[in-house]
């Protein structure tokens, strides 16, 4: 592994709870065996299983009350919840199981669904060749995989539409700033089609290093992700992040300068979104504002559900400026041009651990869904270069560490990043960065260009500083021009 | 294969690839270059008055060995009109400390500073060897620490000196901001970003000129400019600990060079979002825009130099059990959970409504630091009796009989 473990820094490990003993009763029921441990307690499979519900549950109640005063008569009375999907990944395949059995539950009461469910997997697949090894281009392992999945999901939870969205579509949305991601100049020609695909390929091969790319593909899922929660008329996008993620998103963003973004980002809540009006976004807005079907890549019939199923009056075209579902009229004192989405994490109190303990508890097994070796592709393996290495990934490697030892201080780090204010008065004053959405902190950028000494145009090469129109955040910045 | 040309002056050949950016630059260009980092971090965050008196905390080690130098070439070129001094402490560390004070008493002569040296036996009636002795090799570094740190005010207040500078770098700074995440400590994560602490009701002020250096870029400093420093490190800290912060921030240092300062930044940044109990006592008045001095981050930030912001797997494996057992009396309140989505709800939606726009919006603020005086020794601390003070209480009690 990678030298940290070498160094040895957790030093002398806690007590680790002994292996539960055989004879040893569940702690939380006291009548079955405990065979696992929950927490340090030893619980029985039962137990567990109802623990980790428990977990979801509340806080998926949580959005319930939160989403009521969003819920009108003309929605049927329906909250519908979209849903990231990683394809393989262990947390979201565990929410999609977690409320499926909620709806489930509820209907076998003989109550109504609380909840419909619309599962988006955004694939970067279809497009993007990525530089190997280092990012999850190995992961997913082509677009006939998925597909299969998605039929395994399917076929598991029919009452669920579960969709696949090209990373591409990302490119028709005027929620991304992409005068600055796009060097104006050197937009070739044509737009809509396969050749947005390749549009997209040339901003990630412009892209400085592999951390970059990463955390672009996680930018872009993001937008994508809230324009089909707008476009399905959904209430809120839940993530499936467990505290375990949250923590190193914490971490990770701190590292690559996005600090000041962290409680939008640990935090549920409103998520801002703004529409930016430039040439490019106007020419590629010409395409067709339903996604298209290159390659099939979205050919199931939720798509062709999908404008039909967005409750009346829900604007399902993205170049409008009207205010759809959850414009937060207090947030952003009347811009016509921002909205905001409501984004949840159900899982914000488990430890991914634990999810992949639940994983093979439930039954049948949700093995199955889950890519096997998930992890070990992100985290197994020596190091051989850390040039093709994100920091996403080493925050991956570090916490999977700590989580074994410490699950404690992981949860705690999201649970202390959680108390930071979300900073409004920035956006209201300097505006939001065109390709985050966060609020935008000019002064503290111009007095950190002056402590460090960096004078303007010092990165010299690469992206040109100040090519783009659009204005970046520092994160941002620092993602696009290295 | 011609040369490769320094990107800065275009005619010498280029020897050093800056960590920090990889440019590369010729031997004479990197010197300056640094030089002219630290002095805009010198007068952007107006660090020093002229005729000011300052105390550079001199360990003998690489950091504050080229403070000392790059401090020395920068009043000179700069006419900053300082008067330098050069403070040791002696925490009485036989093999490590004596030998390091052989170079920091070197170093007064080359840069033709007065040097003191302040004991740890004449402050506390202790030497390290002899509290390690004691309490054993666990541990230590924490009392240390909080010696060093009071023993540097107390030598400067001996020597009628109201600032001392230390050599903490970017890595130093990062680490710390890293650390306190891990600890969910937010209130010690607003104070440690800021490059002055100490407010000006305490009689010291201290300040980082060295924040945003490359702890690599003062290696190679010190090597190209063949600075006379002492690199063995303190032979009671190694306890083969080297800190979880630490390590990550060199993983990532490798993964994206920028990562130190990225970092720096976002401490900077997130230190706004602390929430403030009331800004009243805040002396930094929650903006963390200029260097207003923000009270001293005293307690825990580790020991010596090189083990600065670092806590041990021991520190780590206490609170896991703190939270844990947090965790175990919140799950017998469970009726109360229920209606916390309830109040949750409401709370948000009372913090909608709120007008204010700036300073305090939260009701669970984090209390910051009130600074009083110790009732035992009278030296400043947020405590009725200050660190010190109770850890030598402890010692004291604990002393071995034999040492009659």
């Amino acid at each position: 592994m990678s030298n940290k473990m070498e160094e040895g820094q957790l030093t002398p490990p806690p007590p680790q709870p002994s292996s539960v003993s055989v004879s040893k009763r569940c702690k939380k029921c006291s009548v079955q065996e405990a065979t696992l441990d929950s927490r340090g307690a030893p619980v029985c499979r039962g137990c567990f299983v109802k623990f980790i519900n428990t977990k979801c549950v509340k806080q998926v109640a949580i959005l319930g009350k939160e989403t009521s005063r969003l819920i009108t008569p003309r929605d049927g009375g329906v909250r519908r919840y979209l849903v990231g999907l990683s394809m393989g990944g262990v947390s979201s395949t565990v929410l999609v199981q977690l409320l499926n059995e909620n709806v489930e539950f509820q209907l076998a009461k003989g109550r109504n669904a609380p909840f419909e469910l619309v599962f988006v997997y955004v694939d970067p697949h279809t497009s993007l060749t990525l530089q190997p090894s280092s990012e999850l281009s190995s992961v997913v392992g082509g677009s006939i995989k998925v597909e299969e999945r998605l039929r395994g999901f399917r076929e598991r939870y029919p009452r669920s539409e579960f969709k696949r969205v090209p990373l591409a579509a990302a490119l028709r949305l005027r929620t991304v700033d992409w005068s600055s991601l796009i060097p104006p100049a050197g937009a070739n020609g044509g737009s809509g089609g396969t050749d947005e695909e390749k549009k997209l390929q040339q901003v990630f091969d412009n892209l400085p290093s592999a951390t970059s790319r990463t955390d672009m593909i996680r930018l872009l899922t993001r937008h994508v992700l809230l324009n089909e929660a707008r476009e399905e008329g959904c209430q809120a996008l839940l993530l499936g992040s467990t505290t375990t993620a949250l923590a190193e998103l914490t971490l990770a963003e701190t590292a690559k300068g996005r600090g000041f973004s962290l409680p939008w980002l640990i935090n549920d809540g409103s998520f801002p979104i703004t529409h930016h009006q430039d040439p490019i976004a106007d020419t590629t807005a010409d395409a067709p504002p339903t996604p298209p079907t290159p390659d099939g890549t979205t050919a199931d019939n939720t798509t062709t559900d999908a404008p039909t199923t967005a409750p009346n009056g829900t604007t399902t075209n993205i170049t409008t400026n009207s205010p759809t579902v959850t414009e937060d009229g207090k947030g952003v004192g009347g811009e016509t041009s921002s909205t905001s989405m409501l984004v949840y994490h159900p899982l914000r109190d488990l430890l991914r651990k634990e999810l992949v303990t639940y994983a093979s508890l439930v039954s049948p097994p949700l093995t199955d869904l889950l890519l096997s070796d998930f992890s070990s592709l992100q985290s197994g393996g020596a190091v051989v270069s850390h040039k093709n290495l994100s920091i996403e990934e080493v925050m991956f490697r570090y916490f999977e560490e700590v989580e074994q030892n410490y699950p404690s201080v992981v949860a705690n780090v999201a649970r202390t990043t959680g108390k930071l204010l979300r900073l409004e008065e920035d956006a209201e004053k300097n505006g939001r960065c065109g390709v985050c959405s966060m609020p935008l902190d000019e002064l503290g950028d111009e007095r950190w260009r002056g402590e460090i000494g960096d004078p303007v145009g010092d990165e010299g090469g690469g992206g040109g500083g100040g090519g783009g129109k659009g204005r970046l955040c520092y994160g941002c910045e620092r993602s696009i021009h290295g | 294969m011609a040369p490769i040309l320094c990107t800065n002056c275009k005619t010498e050949r280029a020897l050093i690839k800056r960590p920090k950016n990889h440019k590369k630059l010729c031997r004479s260009c990197f010197l300056t270059v640094f030089e002219d980092e630290v002095h805009h971090t010198i007068t952007s965050s107006g660090l020093f008055y002229p005729g000011e008196k300052v105390a550079i905390g001199a360990s003998g080690g690489k950091d504050s060995t080229v403070l000392a130098s790059v401090l020395k070439t920068l009043n000179e070129r700069h006419n900053y009109g300082l008067d330098l001094v050069l403070l040791s402490i002696d925490e009485g560390i036989k093999g490590y400390r004596d030998d390091s004070l052989e170079t920091v008493k070197r170093n007064a002569v080359q840069y033709d500073m007065p040097l003191k040296v302040v004991g740890y036996d004449e402050l506390y009636g202790w030497t390290m060897d002899q509290v390690v002795e004691t309490i054993g090799k666990k541990g230590n570094c924490t009392y240390c620490g909080v010696f060093r740190r009071q023993a540097l005010d107390r030598g400067a207040k001996m020597l009628g000196i109201k600032h001392v500078v230390t050599g903490h770098n970017a890595d130093d700074v990062a680490e710390t901001i890293l650390m306190n995440l891990l600890r969910g400590d937010l209130a010690r994560l607003s104070r440690s970003t800021s490059i002055v602490t100490g407010d000006s009701r305490s009689e010291v002020k201290r300040s980082k000129p060295l924040k945003y250096s490359y702890e690599k870029e003062i290696v190679l400093y010190a090597h190209h400019k063949k600075l006379d420093y002492f690199s063995t490190e303190c032979i009671y800290s190694p306890e083969a600990f080297r800190g979880s912060a630490r390590s990550l921030i060199k993983n990532l240092e490798k993964v994206r060079p920028s990562a130190i300062l990225d970092i720096v930044r976002s401490g900077e940044d997130m230190a706004r979002l602390v929430p403030v109990e009331n800004s009243s006592s805040c002396a930094c008045k929650g903006t963390g825009r200029s260097a207003t001095p923000v009270a001293g981050d005293d307690e825990n930030i580790g020991g010596c130099g090189s083990q600065n912001g670092r806590s041990s797997g021991g520190e780590m494996a206490a609170m896991e059990q703190e939270l844990k057992d947090n965790e175990a009396h919140k799950e017998l309140e469970i009726d109360v959970a229920n209606t916390m989505p309830a109040t949750k709800a409401e709370l948000k939606e009372k913090l909608l409504e709120l007008p204010i726009r700036s300073g305090p919006r939260n009701s669970k603020a984090v209390s910051r630091q009130v600074l009083g005086t110790c009732e035992r020794c009278g030296y400043m601390s947020s405590q009725a009796i200050c660190q010190a003070c109770m850890l030598l209480e402890g010692l004291n009690k604990n002393r071995p009989q034999i040492q009659i």
